[in-house]
């Protein structure tokens, strides 16, 4: 019968051996994520004109009622600003609109150069726009699971930001930029979802983490062995 | 090297060894607990009711209303609540609901915030009770303003969050969340608001955590050899060696084949010969010294040094953890090992 020492020695060992590459990948993916801080990992740095007020139009062409009665579906009429302009946002169980309050011309889908303007009006950044490009289907990892047509606009800058501009409200729908990336890399390392990144209920990382934690606990019983001996041989030295 | 890192990976272990246990042991939790009960989702109605401006003859216009009620307001939305058309006027940390018909400001009373969450919850329970508060708080932290909590019967513990200024649910909280909240605490070191990952206690844990991982890593290399791997029969047929364990004491000597090559404390400790040890074999404790029998003695290593003193070395002794089988000798083990052994 192998004493509790050496079995304690040898399961370490050997798990170390089976799980201790993702326990190592599990320490440097999460020191990642907690060293760089996320408001700065969210892109919150490189936005401006966020939070606008929206200014209730005084003469409008088109008031709420002309808008339910053009569109009869509409679920739901925003005021929303863009550009420091405010529009309505009129959304419908299939379709969404932006039209301009003063004429009720309706402006969605926009087109790049507006995309490109809004990207612009939003970057706190002096980079220029390198390159803008409608992103219809097969949607990159990092705007996975948004809601299509988006207008990606990209700036020559050193985090190689991009933004993503929705047609069809002129909103800045999200920003993604080379630390967000490294982020969401680091995030699929920790959670080992390598397809999706972001279910984090699957068997894989189950399976290791069970792994992981025999392999924590060997270690940690290993330790009350290396310790007591220590002790011992001290004592035995006083006497 | 090796000797330092063993020592690093021995003292930051002790140091953050519990923390280590701890994160894998959260991290586990939180992945077996299914996502789509912990969000509540499981037992959300899926039916969005038809809103739809129907009458919209009777809408106040924006323009009609008091220029007042839109001071700071960053988005205005018209959409239907409490079954009526609406204006969700927003503002940072505020938000206002106005009766699109004739203007006046609506709250959700006790009676609507159960309603709506009744509609909501299609879960095995009923309402057994509700009751106002304010976010945020520990449920409710990704929000701000009054609410109204709903408490029902089911198994989970369902709470369903209906903010009082728009009617709209807040948040759907159950044994699930308050389980995995619980462990993602402990898994993120932040007790207090539980939701700051950057907080200088996690960052200073993990940095130390990765010396452990680092060495761990290192120390992989050192404490495999080739020998560990004959189960995988790809080194051909193994030779052995025969040794010859004399009793310091009265026992008779006996006989072990061992394999060339192995560690001679693991390979008599698969015999049922186990030497005395504390540390297992880790060369930390140097109980395990036997006295080698045998012409050409190998050098003792730097642990053997530390461990043994100069006039013992001399005669043969070494700790059994530190050697390899290598050819037929005696060793002299130590008391009634052998007894013990049979």
């Amino acid at each position: 019968m192998l004493k509790p020492a050496v079995i304690a020695r040898t399961m370490h060992k050997w798990l170390a051996l089976v799980i201790g590459i993702q326990v190592l990948i599990w320490l440097a993916s999460g020191l990642y994520m907690v060293v760089v801080d996320i408001d700065f990992i969210h892109g919150d740095p490189l936005v401006k004109n966020m939070q606008e007020p929206v200014v209730v139009p005084d003469t409008p062409a088109l008031g709420m009622a002309g808008l339910t009665a053009r569109f009869p579906d509409a679920t739901r009429i925003d005021l929303r600003p863009v550009m420091g302009k405010t529009f309505y946002a009129v959304t419908t169980a299939e379709k969404r609109y932006l039209v301009d309050p003063e004429s009720g011309v309706i402006k969605s889908p926009l087109g790049e150069k507006t995309a490109s303007e809004i990207a612009r009006y939003h970057f706190a950044g002096e980079a220029p726009v390198i390159n803008a490009s409608l992103i219809t289907s097969d949607p990159p990892m990092e705007i996975q699971t948004r809601r299509l047509p988006l207008w990606r606009v990209d700036f020559d800058d050193r985090f190689a930001t991009s933004f993503y501009i929705d047609p069809y409200n002129g909103s800045l729908a999200t920003r993604r930029h080379q630390y967000w990336r490294i982020f969401d890399f680091m995030w699929m390392l920790h959670i080992m979802d390598y397809e999706e990144r972001s279910d984090a209920h699957n068997p894989l990382l189950i399976t290791a983490q069970f792994a992981g934690l025999t392999f924590a606990t060997s270690g940690l019983w290993l330790l009350f062995y290396s310790f007591s001996g220590r002790r011992k041989k001290r004592r035995r030295r006083v006497k | 090297m090796t000797q330092f890192l063993k020592k690093l990976h021995k003292w930051v272990g002790l140091l953050i060894g519990v923390q280590m246990l701890l994160w894998l042991l959260s991290g586990l939790i939180i992945s077996l607990l299914d996502p789509v009960r912990v969000s509540g989702k499981q037992w959300a109605s899926t039916i969005t009711p038809e809103a739809r401006f129907i009458d919209s003859t009777s809408l106040l216009e924006l323009n009609e209303l008091p220029a007042e009620l839109f001071d700071d307001a960053v988005g205005v939305e018209l959409t239907i609540q409490h079954d009526k058309p609406v204006y969700l006027v927003r503002r940072a940390g505020s938000e206002t609901l106005i009766d699109a018909s004739d203007g006046s400001i609506v709250k959700t009373t006790q009676a609507g915030a159960e309603r709506l969450a009744r509609q909501d919850f299609t879960g095995e329970g009923e309402i057994i009770s509700s009751k106002p508060g304010m976010a945020p708080d520990i449920e409710t932290r990704d929000s701000s303003g009054a609410y109204w909590r709903v408490n029902f019967s089911d198994q989970a513990n369902t709470a369903i969050y209906i903010s009082t200024a728009t009617g709209r649910i807040l948040e759907r909280r159950n044994s699930y969340w308050r389980v995995r909240d619980f462990f993602w605490m402990l898994h993120i070191m932040d007790y207090s608001g539980r939701e700051n990952f950057n907080n200088s206690l996690l960052i200073s844990i993990a940095l130390i955590a990765i010396w452990l991982g680092i060495s761990g890593f290192w120390l992989l290399f050192s404490s495999f050899n080739r020998f560990d791997f004959f189960f995988l029969n790809i080194f051909g047929k193994s030779d052995t060696a025969t040794i010859t364990l004399i009793n310091s004491g009265d026992g008779k000597p006996r006989q072990v084949n061992l394999r060339k090559g192995s560690n001679l404390f693991l390979s008599l400790a698969t015999h049922d010969v186990n030497i005395a040890s504390i540390c297992g074999g880790g060369g930390e404790c140097g109980k395990c010294r036997v006295k080698l029998m045998t012409t050409g003695l190998p050098e003792a290593n730097d642990i053997e040094t530390g461990l043994i003193p100069r006039h013992l070395r001399e005669q043969g002794y070494r700790l059994a953890c530190q050697q390899k089988v290598k050819n037929d000798m005696a060793l002299r083990i130590p008391g009634d090992m052998l007894a013990h052994g049979q």
